[in-house]
């Protein structure tokens, strides 16, 4: 068993004006694990690591140990620097002398001591029973698949394509463009919707690194980060791909207001994407329309705001005013969601072209009332505090983006989290596109709602972080980590032990754990590249099959034993 | 240009795309505003420990050079390369060599060392100029000779072929708006000087006080579109704001319930995966109150009687004037917008292609945005960049 280099360092002081930093050196020399323990002044700035390590240079790196500063400050780049000059960064620990013994304990040195022997000896104890995780290293597929070909799906694909990735994009539809192909004009731009994509729509037919599949379904995807292997269904048959990396874009529905506010049963009464068909086609034909924003949503059934229903009826009310002329528009509205400063322009660009609004009370909503057809609405307007009563011959309807039927299934197919609303859910919102499943990656409403011009960045987002992952070309389990060094290492299990319980595959977060028949029986097996190292297996394995290398049982056991042993 | 989340996002990508990045900002550090702040939302994690990983990646990767204290001084295009000079001041205590003994600032007479921020890591001291007086007395008891006051500071041309805008968003004054009352009182703060002020690691622990005189705040008033969504001073709307009062205002009744936390609103905009839920969440399940309403006057009261705001109440049509022991102003965030070119403009998410292109913008200088977006806008215009590039 290789034996550990201690490092001490005094820190200019720091810790040695509250430990005893000699004792502790005399402790562990004594310790035949510990090979020289070595006190420093400082290890953390320019040349002190080489100077540390010329001692024991010759010998080469084993197992280090080092006591120092906290491992969240300046110690990580000591540990890298130990990695620079041949140590594995795992076999580097370092212990918090300095804010978790020295400082926090001024007044105590005694205790100081005694925490900071103890916490050395558990990572001495660790550094002995510590067993090394097999790493593998997996060759990245050099292909992408892109499900969706609205503006997010689009967007992501000519991304990739334009990077050199070779892309398949899947849409079940017969024809790219998404809910872009509703909308007759997009907001805050005024283009319509192939005007928006029109570019993109010329580059997926032209550039020869996209195949479109229409009408096509994704069947089943196996497989993990880097090498999936994707089954589709499309008119001429099942096709096989083998892709590095997906992107989801596969957008949302729109809620569909069945016996909200006189809809289905009075005339003239129409959402807000039969108003686009109407502008796509020609114009509405009507004097006065009403829009009534948050139908069916900011309710107890759907408590979120759909981002998008604000601004297409300010777009939908403005072109009501300029295109019929002597028609009125009122907009019904809760809270006006026209966020930043392109969207707030746009709102008081509405209010000078005489766009009315009037605020309600989710608890009082408007009355559309009529028989057959719609003869007025009724609302009671929460500012000025009086019922209103509007004449109209045309009640638009605002529903929210709601998620697609089809995306939990998908969620399920490609082992990612879905929010509590069944939008496909980020890993964290720092990093808005990435899933817990590394690899895939998600963008446009499919996500949330958002607007068109969002959309095609998320879809360009997606595109450029799938090609930063594929483009390592080959990547090691253990680098497979969200942190920035690597992970520690991943779970094993000890297929003898393994009884198929399967409690590891419930609680693993990132799909890692499998149950694969072997010979008459089922036994669990991590998949490396998704395990995260997070522990949750190895805790309830009930037979103790299921183990981290480096954090294994017994290396536990012992710094228990340690941390309870006295010290004097 | 901008080493804030966006920035961060943005030099990530393009380094894991095989790019050479150049990362300038002009703080001590990067992280920009995300790292300054305690909380964010809508985890209410600490904002700083989802940022460092990533502050730690950008300086451990070998294409990134990170330039702090530093400003692009002037950008000039020639056949198709923009030479770009950057200005890179000299800290007087060296980040890389301060090991955060506090040596130095017990030595200082007049408290002009601080530690950068009270909850950032790897933490360093540095110099307020303000405030010294320029004894050295600090340089003496450096142990590692971190500070030197007589460092020079440098100027040096890098050629790019793309150039990303990231500095985010500044604060502007709102002094000019003397309704508001900012300056006249303590306790009438804006809601960035309140987020420092009650910060977990910051002078008080994380417990509530009035910044007067330290006692514990009965109520507290939340001003939405403070100087924003106001013809006379900034158009537009900050978008990010309303969020950010509910997050302080629930924090303050998650930390002592006794105090009434009140958000005087205009419309609450909780754009964003569950940011209504996030605000439901506030008002029916922490107890924060929403009132829609605009003061038209904020003035201290005589002694230390509180703050005076006085709104309408425009749901139930009532003038009020109501008392408060703080009183945080939100909204007057504004993009730092560059000084460009003639017949260049910053574009944004709305001018996607008509205007020349000088630029990639993203983040708060594109149009107000929150975390998320901001990392967004950064993955996209990384990409551009490089598409750019490939032309």
């Amino acid at each position: 068993m290789p034996k550990v280099t201690v490092f001490l360092c005094d820190c200019f002081g720091e810790i040695g004006k509250v430990i005893d930093l000699e004792s502790i050196r005399k402790r562990f020399n004594a310790d035949p694990a510990v090979d020289g323990v070595t006190i420093t002044e400082s290890l953390c700035l320019a040349s002190d690591v080489e100077r540390a390590l010329s001692a024991i240079h010759d010998r080469g790196i084993g197992k280090v140990l080092i006591g120092a500063c906290s491992p969240y400050g300046r110690m990580e780049f000591v540990r890298l620097g130990l990695v620079k000059k041949g140590a594995e960064l795992r076999h580097v620990r370092t212990v918090d002398l300095r804010e978790g013994c020295a400082w926090i304990h001024r007044k105590d040195p005694e205790g100081a001591f005694r925490k900071a022997a103890s916490q050395l000896d558990m990572e001495l104890a660790l550094l002995q029973n510590m067993q090394d995780s097999k790493d593998i290293t997996v060759r990245l597929q050099q292909e992408t698949l892109v499900i969706g070909a609205g503006p997010a799906g689009l967007s992501a694909a000519c991304g990739l394509a334009r990077l050199g990735f070779r892309v398949h994009l899947v849409e079940r539809g017969s024809a790219p463009g998404g809910l872009l192909n509703i909308i007759s004009q997009a907001y805050p731009g005024g283009e319509s919707g192939s005007e928006k994509i029109g570019l993109r729509l010329e580059e997926v037919s032209r550039n020869h690194h996209i195949s479109f599949y229409g009408k096509t379904r994704v069947v089943s995807v196996k497989g993990q980060a880097g090498d999936f292997k994707v089954t589709l269904a499309g008119p001429e048959g099942k096709t096989g791909l083998r892709v590095g990396a997906i992107v989801l874009a596969t957008g949302a529905r729109i809620l569909f207001p069945q016996g909200l506010h006189g809809y289905g049963k009075l005339k003239n009464v129409i959402t807000q994407m039969e108003m686009e068909r109407q502008f796509s086609t020609g114009k509405p034909a009507c004097r006065t329309a009403v829009f009534i924003q948050c139908v069916g949503a900011r309710n107890i059934d759907r408590p979120y705001c759909s981002t998008i229903c604000c601004p297409l009826s300010l777009k939908n009310a403005m072109r009501i005013i300029d295109e019929i002329p002597g028609a009125k528009a009122y907009v019904l509205h809760r809270d006006i969601m026209t966020p930043g400063s392109i969207l707030e322009a746009y709102y008081r660009k509405a209010l000078e072209k005489g766009v009315q609004f009037i605020r309600f009370d989710a608890a009082r909503p408007p009355g559309v009332l009529g028989e057959g057809q719609v003869g007025e609405v009724q609302v009671f307007d929460a500012i000025s505090g009086v019922t209103r009563t509007i004449e109209t011959d045309l009640v638009v309807l605002s529903t929210p983006l709601i998620a697609d039927p089809e995306s939990a299934a998908l969620a399920r197919m490609l082992e990612i989290p879905v929010d509590k609303y069944g939008f496909f859910a980020e890993v964290y919102p720092n990093h808005p596109v990435e899933t817990l499943n590394d690899g895939i990656f998600i963008c446009g409403t499919a996500r949330w709602p958002v607007s068109s011009d969002q959309a095609i960045a998320q879809g360009e987002a997606a595109a450029m972080k799938a090609a930063s992952f594929l483009g390592k070309k080959m990547v090691s389990a253990l680098a497979m980590s969200r942190m920035p060094d690597q992970k520690v290492g991943h779970a094993s299990v000890n297929s003898d032990a393994c009884t198929g319980c399967g409690n590891c595959m419930a609680v693993c977060p990132y799909g890692a754990c499998r149950l694969q028949r072997m010979g008459n029986r089922s036994v669990s097996r991590v998949i490396k590249i998704r395990c995260k190292a997070c522990g949750n297996c190895v805790s309830v394995c009930p037979n103790g099959a299921m183990q981290m290398p480096e954090l294994n049982d017994r290396a536990v056991c012992q710094m228990i034993r340690r941390a309870f042993r006295e010290v004097r | 240009m901008g080493g804030g989340i966006s920035g961060i996002s943005a030099a990530l990508d393009l380094a894991a795309a095989g790019q050479h990045v150049h990362l300038v900002d002009n703080g001590f550090d990067l992280g920009g505003i995300v790292a300054r702040l305690d909380k964010y939302y809508p985890t209410d994690h600490c904002a700083f420990c989802t940022l460092w990983a990533e502050i730690r990646r950008c300086k451990e990767n070998p294409s990134i050079f990170v330039h702090t204290l530093a400003r692009v001084e002037s950008l000039e295009k020639n056949h198709h390369v923009f030479q770009a000079v950057i200005l890179k001041l000299a800290p007087v205590i060296d980040p890389e060599l301060c090991i955060f003994c506090g040596r130095c600032k017990d030595a200082c007479p007049r408290g002009a060392a601080r530690p950068i921020w009270e909850h950032a890591y790897p933490p360093f001291y540095i110099i307020d100029r303000d405030r010294c007086g320029d004894c050295r007395s600090c340089a003496d008891v450096c142990p590692t000779k971190a500070i030197d006051f007589d460092r020079e500071e440098a100027r040096f041309q890098v050629p790019v072929d793309e150039v990303i805008w990231s500095a985010g968003f500044s604060e502007v004054s709102l002094e000019p708006l003397k309704e508001y009352g900012w300056g006249t009182h303590p306790d009438i703060m804006t809601s960035l000087e309140f987020e420092a002020w009650k910060a977990e690691a910051g002078e008080n622990r994380g417990t509530i006080l009035r910044h007067s005189n330290k006692a514990v705040p009965r109520n507290i008033a939340f001003i939405q579109c403070a100087g924003a969504r106001d013809l006379k001073f900034l158009p537009h709307c900050s978008a990010v704001c309303c969020m950010h009062a509910l997050k302080q205002a629930q924090w303050v009744r998650r930390r002592n319930p006794a105090i009434d936390c009140v958000i005087l609103y205009t419309d609450l905009r909780t754009v964003g995966r569950d940011y209504y839920g996030y605000a439901i969440r506030a008002i029916e399940g922490k107890g924060v109150r929403a009132v829609r309403g605009r003061p038209s006057l904020i003035y201290p009261l005589p002694g230390s009687d509180g703050i005076a705001v006085k709104f309408e109440d425009t749901l139930t049509q009532t003038r009020e004037i109501w008392k408060f022991d703080m009183v945080i102003l939100n909204g007057n965030l504004q993009p730092t917008i560059p000084a460009l070119p003639r017949g260049y403009a910053v574009p944004t998410l709305a001018t996607e292609g008509r205007v020349t292109r000088l630029f990639e913008s993203y983040g708060h200088i594109m149009t107000p945005a929150h975390v998320t977006e901001s990392a967004v806008h950064a993955s996209s215009a990384a990409l551009r960049s490089i598409m750019e590039g490939k032309k």
